[in-house]
């Protein structure tokens, strides 16, 4: 006997699996809201960053502790935190489930089913961003206005959201490829130290890399370390429509190359799986 | 009946590199790594029909999980084929897999925090399934499991056996001719295991399912299957009716005698007596060393017999019989 699949030659359609993407993405952002304890824990080390950090570039505009500081806006840098904070605690640990599910075998429930494992695995992490990303904006719009610092302006405020949905999307990616390195490695946790201090330097989490000297200013905000953090973290202290489309140029791009890296890593990684066992 | 898994001359070996000893050896074997090999199962035909229930078993790293593992898809073959509902595995993985249900007894595939109901909503579309069809299947599984009443309570919130059940239902929603089944009671309770055992047996009659069940507990082997396939060293060593088993691997019985007197003493050739409680004497007895009925006979003339009852020695001892003899070859 032979079996046939429901769909055209075995092949998922487009609308399929965007069907299958939308529901999970969904299950995703439920699974977060539902663990709200977590979420409210999150908001609490993310106000924590907040108040901490704000004070120190508070003091370093206030008393112009170094001549760099003149390069900063007036009202110091305590927005610009605030929001590169923002995109990276929305962001997913998803290479924390890549690692686990390739050493332990738990990879396989997932290549039983005809979708792809990137997608059963990504799809609901960016439902779980997107509600992260919803909350922790809200509560760092209320840090704000509770700081009597104003507000930004719509037209700033929506800027912000798109930059910083597609930043969580390049962060998401380079998770990804940090966590697809389970194939090949005992242990990710190297990769990822690797890749947050490169998000902390090259991205600029703490202040904007265009204090940097110019050489090393090319080529931080050229690496998809800046199109997850910098391009977004700009629009606080210099916002502009030219700057805006620029970032977002940068972030398309690297989300397009980071995409078919995993892509293509996950390939090799299932391969390599298929051939030699997990 | 039409075959559903047909496998012939199925071989996987695993390359590995060799490991060598101190910090120059591991220099040499990054530039010229010492490969060696390791049969993990060697040349394995056999045929599963429809609606057939097997089970397969053998002892940790025997190779079931490996032939498991090449039928579903998620392992390539070294050599010899295999052919799962008329699909090569190994190429069609994705196309296969809305033919099969997989459950893992030691692995979820339900969201601790969210409710069942929203992981079969997910599958749902995971399977392209139509929403009719989904409602109609999701309806009567739900009624057949009875867990319409946890339906929509958090996954963490259930008991094992609860979860089980709906592991099952969800294996079961995208309507799949074969069911793969891997420790599916393990860690259950007896009433749960009883339970599970009892509805995916009858679930497979009704629906004409094929099963292929691995486990380490021999009552779901005997509860659900009709046919064992044992597997040592990544061969079969035994392929036939569970039966059957029995009766080839075991020419014993297992006698209880209740009695009034403390114990009931059968001296007789080929019989040897066990360890048990007061006024219960359980004897095992050679079949063809002795006949029952003498040895029944024989309690029976001490008088003071409450109750006798005559079984097939547990599974366990078949398995264990029979990897005996192969070790011993």
């Amino acid at each position: 006997m032979r079996f046939m699949p429901p769909t055209h030659r075995g092949e998922a359609s487009f609308i399929n699996v965007s069907a299958s993407a939308f529901a999970a993405a969904r299950l995703g952002a439920l699974q977060a809201l539902a663990a709200w304890p977590v979420l409210l824990g999150r908001v609490m080390f993310y106000l924590l960053i907040l108040v901490v950090l704000a004070a120190l570039w508070d003091k370093v505009a206030a008393e112009q502790v170094t001549p760099l500081a003149g390069m900063l806006p007036p009202e110091g840098l305590a927005i610009y935190i605030g929001v590169t904070e923002w995109v990276t605690l929305s962001v997913v640990a998803i290479e924390r489930g890549f690692e686990d599910d390739i050493r332990n075998g738990g990879l396989e429930p997932y290549l039983l089913r005809p979708k792809s494992y990137l997608l059963q695995r990504v799809a609901p992490a960016l439902g779980e961003t997107m509600v992260r990303l919803v909350v922790l904006g809200m509560a760092g719009l209320a840090a704000v206005a509770m700081s009597g610092r104003p507000l930004p302006a719509p037209g700033a405020l929506l800027a912000l959201i798109v930059l910083g949905g597609l930043g969580c999307i390049v962060g998401m990616m380079l998770y990804v490829l940090v966590g697809l390195a389970a194939f090949w490695m005992r242990r990710v946790l190297p990769a990822m130290l690797i890749v947050q201090k490169l998000s902390f330097l090259l991205g600029g989490l703490v202040a904007p890399i265009s204090l940097y000297p110019d050489w090393l200013f090319s080529i931080a905000k050229a690496t998809p370390f800046g199109a997850h953090l910098y391009w977004v973290g700009v629009q606080t202290v210099t916002p502009s429509a030219r700057l805006f489309c620029i970032g977002i140029a940068w972030q398309i791009l690297w989300s397009m190359v980071l995409g078919a890296l995993c892509a293509l890593v996950w390939q090799a990684g299932l391969q390599k799986a298929v051939r030699e066992g997990l | 009946m039409s075959q559903i898994i047909a496998v012939r001359e199925l071989h996987k070996a695993y390359r590995r590199v060799k490991r060598r000893r101190g910090p120059l050896g591991a220099v040499r074997e990054l530039f010229s790594p010492d490969y060696q090999t390791q049969d993990a199962v060697s040349r394995v035909s056999f045929t599963v029909s429809e609606g057939e229930r097997v089970a397969i078993i053998g002892p940790n790293g025997a190779g079931k999980s490996t032939t498991l593992k090449m039928l579903s898809g998620v392992l390539q073959p070294t050599s010899g084929s295999a052919e799962v509902l008329g699909l090569t595995p190994s190429r069609q993985r994705r196309a296969l897999a809305y033919g099969v249900g997989v459950v893992f007894g030691q692995r979820s595939q339900l969201w601790a925090e969210l409710s069942a109901r929203d992981a079969f909503l997910l599958l749902r579309r995971i399977y392209d399934q139509d929403a009719d069809v989904f409602r109609r299947r999701l309806g009567e599984l739900v009624e057949r499991f009875g867990i319409a009443n946890i339906l929509d309570q958090p996954v963490r919130q259930l008991s094992l056996g609860q979860r089980m059940r709906c592991e099952i239902t969800a294996s079961l929603l995208h309507g799949p001719k074969l069911l793969f089944l891997d420790e599916p009671t393990i860690g259950l309770d007896i009433t749960a295991k009883a339970a599970i055992r009892d509805f995916i047996r009858e679930q497979s009659r009704e629906a004409g399912q094929t099963v292929l069940l691995t486990s380490h507990d021999t009552r779901d082997i005997e509860l659900v299957c009709e046919r064992v396939i044992v597997i040592n060293e990544g061969r079969i060593v035994v392929d036939q009716p569970v039966a059957e088993l029995r009766r080839r691997f075991l020419s014993r019985k297992v006698i209880t005698i209740q009695s009034a007197t403390p114990t009931v003493t059968v001296d007789l050739p080929g019989v040897t007596r066990r360890a048990s409680e007061a006024h219960t004497t359980i004897l095992v007895v050679d079949t063809v060393r002795v006949r029952i009925e003498q040895v029944i006979a024989m309690a029976l003339a001490q008088g003071g017999i409450n109750d006798v009852t005559i079984e097939d020695p547990p599974m366990e001892e078949v398995i264990h019989e029979i990897y005996a003899a192969h070790a011993s070859r």
